[in-house]
């Protein structure tokens, strides 16, 4: 978890991605960042990330981002 | 790749710079704001899709930001209608292209007059895009013929703007290692190029704006011991160390030297920081048969059992250049841990592990990019070996009149011209120390503001008998009705102490008297580094208060003699 966390202060430094149910709602991330930050995913934990999967919902939250990657076998 | 700090801590102001493309760029947008070494960057990004509205139309609300500098990212297949045709085999002409090239340069040419400096990628395609592979570089039809012809038009169509640098994309294309352009992220957001491409292109970019701002680094210290061969001199003796052939990591270290030389070649002086008696590691440098670098190709060394960083600043002195202008290598990670707590403003980097990438390593460092490259650069070395004779004579001759007396310096007084301009606003840009106002100027703005009516620009070669030390002395005046003032007041370190500040302000002031003026002032702008300048002229201010010059105070010196040409 920490690992996400730090991908995603990487971005947007500062930004409390813990307690926010809605990164896009919120204007935490928007959508630049969102290939920033699948690059990053990928990079990481070594997955790709196909054009179906890169839709705001799999971005949302925290909890979005961790059952995307744990459908690509990934516990983060 | 390489890791450690490289702040320079120049006092560059922050840049803005204006994004235009064809694709969304906002991503290199936040990479190069994010980017820590000074300068600071604020990005805007132009709308997307507006290339030729943004570049034509100088009151277009994305100039709104006043950039001081404009990026233009096409895709040649986007920007360039024909470009496409010939890629999708659809009936398209190589001249019709061309002409599209051309009208594409023209309208950044345009757009040129509007800021410092226009950065343009060269056009690049997907390395997926094979085309057919064997046909593309027939002339006159094939796909990469056409490519090339269209990046060498804009090369020639810029050629007469030097503040237009195209950029090597096919360079940062090919080190990449993986896809520079991504499918996915285009499908989603216009986003063409990749992650790992638009880290690299804001890295570049970043390198190219600190080059042409005199932030570039000017000196590479080595350790020698496995670092400029293999092995300890020291315990294997001069023969058993690892140089040259027939053994390869002898031929890797061999590899490196040649490197490090092209650097020298060109301006960036070497030194050493080693751990080593000195005359022994000398003797290896100058004895051993297959060494590329001989002491002549060193600018400075420090070969002694101290402290690396005590040695470091003792370089700094003698080159008489701020530690933040060095980068330092060294294969002890201790070593280098130690300069990297201690002076964080030199450039450690971690070189590689294996001696066959030390070569490629210290090639594609990109803190010595440089807007110009002149007579001044290739000589540098040798400079500092001249200004070494000179130390040795002071001592020799014992009192600073007798010695200054012997020199027998000479300074040649010309008027800014066309041959000259690049090296004067290169010390225009890199002087940091001898420097009244530090004002900055890129090669265009600064001629364009020496050839309005009332401004005078004047250009100093220094030479003495042990050497010439090229163009180093630049003076710009303004005239206004009887009233002259001083703008730029510009002096290379190296031909400081001999007084030749006192030349050059006794000439200027002899031609303001000339042209009429009544009084002559030069007003300082205080900067960390400038106190030379500000100290030399606090002497020569009529009163405490103000920054009128007393020509009485001003004095050609007697022992230097003045040519001037018209």
């Amino acid at each position: 978890m920490q690992d996400l966390i730090a991908i995603l202060n990487d971005i947007r430094p500062g930004e409390n991605f813990s307690e926010t149910d809605d990164f896009f709602a919120k204007g935490v991330l928007d959508s630049v960042d969102l290939t920033t930050l699948v690059a990053a995913l990928e990079e990481r934990y070594s997955v790709f990330i196909d054009v179906e999967e890169m839709i705001p919902d799999h971005f949302r939250n925290l909890d979005a981002i961790r059952a995307l990657l744990s459908k690509h076998g990934v516990t983060a | 790749m390489t890791t450690g700090n490289s702040n320079g801590t120049g006092d560059a102001k922050v840049q803005r710079i204006l994004l235009a493309g064809d694709t969304t760029l906002d991503p290199l947008a936040r990479l190069l704001e994010r980017s820590p070494e000074t300068p600071e960057l604020r990005c805007s990004v132009a709308p997307y899709g507006q290339i030729y509205q943004v570049l034509l139309d100088a009151s277009h609300p994305a100039w709104a930001s006043n950039p001081d500098c404009l990026v233009v990212w096409t895709a040649p297949h986007l920007t360039l209608p024909s470009v496409g045709k010939v890629m999708r085999f659809e009936s398209a002409e190589h001249e019709e292209a061309l002409r599209e090239a051309e009208q594409f340069a023209d309208a950044v040419r345009q757009a040129a007059s509007r800021v410092a400096f226009v950065l343009v990628p060269s056009w690049i395609l997907p390395s997926y895009e094979r085309w057919i592979q064997t046909l593309t570089w027939r002339q006159g039809s094939g796909l990469a013929n056409l490519l090339a012809r269209a990046n060498l038009l804009l090369a020639e169509k810029f050629s007469q703007s030097p503040n237009i640098v195209l950029l090597d994309a096919g360079n940062w294309q090919a080190g990449l290692g993986r896809p520079a352009h991504d499918p996915r992220m285009y499908a989603v957001s216009k986003i063409l190029y990749s992650q790992p491409l638009l880290v690299k292109a804001a890295a570049e970019i970043k390198a190219v704006l600190r080059g042409s701002l005199g932030l570039a680094k000017k000196v590479i210290v080595c350790d020698l011991d496995n670092t400029l061969w293999g092995g300890v001199a020291g315990d294997d003796g001069l023969h058993a160390i690892k140089l040259g052939a027939p053994d390869p990591v002898g031929e890797c270290f061999l590899a490196f030297q040649a490197a490090l030389k092209g650097l020298a070649s060109r301006g960036i002086l070497l030194a050493i920081c080693s751990k080593n008696n000195e005359e022994f590691a000398l003797s290896v440098i100058e004895d051993h048969p297959s060494m590329v670098l001989r002491k002549r190709d060193f600018a400075a060394w420090q070969i002694n059992w101290k402290d690396k960083a005590e040695n470091l600043q003792s370089l700094a002195e003698e080159l008489n250049l701020g530690l933040d202008s060095f980068v330092f290598i060294d294969d002890s990670p201790q070593e280098r841990e130690q300069i990297r707590q201690v002076l964080p403003q030199v450039y450690t980097p971690d070189p590689p592990q294996s001696p066959a990438e030390l070569a490629p390593f210290v090639l594609s460092l990109p803190c010595f990019e440089t807007a110009s490259l002149g007579r001044e650069d290739a000589g540098r070395t040798e400079m500092y070996h001249a200004e070494r004779g000179r130390k040795q004579a002071l001592e020799l001759s014992g009192d600073i009149g007798t010695w200054l007396q012997s020199l027998q310096i000479e300074v040649r007084a010309a008027p800014l011209r066309h041959e000259n301009l690049s090296r004067a606003a290169q010390l225009l840009n890199k002087t940091n120390q001898f420097n009244l106002t530090l004002r900055r100027m890129d090669e265009s703005s600064f001629w364009s503001w020496a050839s309005e009516q009332g401004n005078d620009a004047y250009v100093f070669h220094v030479s003495d008998r042990f050497g010439d030390s090229g163009l180093t002395g630049l003076v710009t005046v303004s005239r206004r009705g009887r009233q002259a003032r001083i703008v730029d007041f510009v002096m290379s370190c190296r031909v400081m102490g001999k007084k030749v500040e006192e030349l050059l302000l006794a000439f200027v002031i002899a031609r303001a008297q000339l042209s009429g003026a009544k009084q002559l002032t030069a007003p300082v702008t205080e900067g960390p580094r400038n106190a030379p300048a500000r100290e030399f002229f606090a002497a020569k201010y009529l009163n405490v208060d103000g920054a009128a010059i007393d020509p009485a105070r001003v004095a050609a010196p007697p022992f230097i003699r003045l040519k001037e040409e018209s």
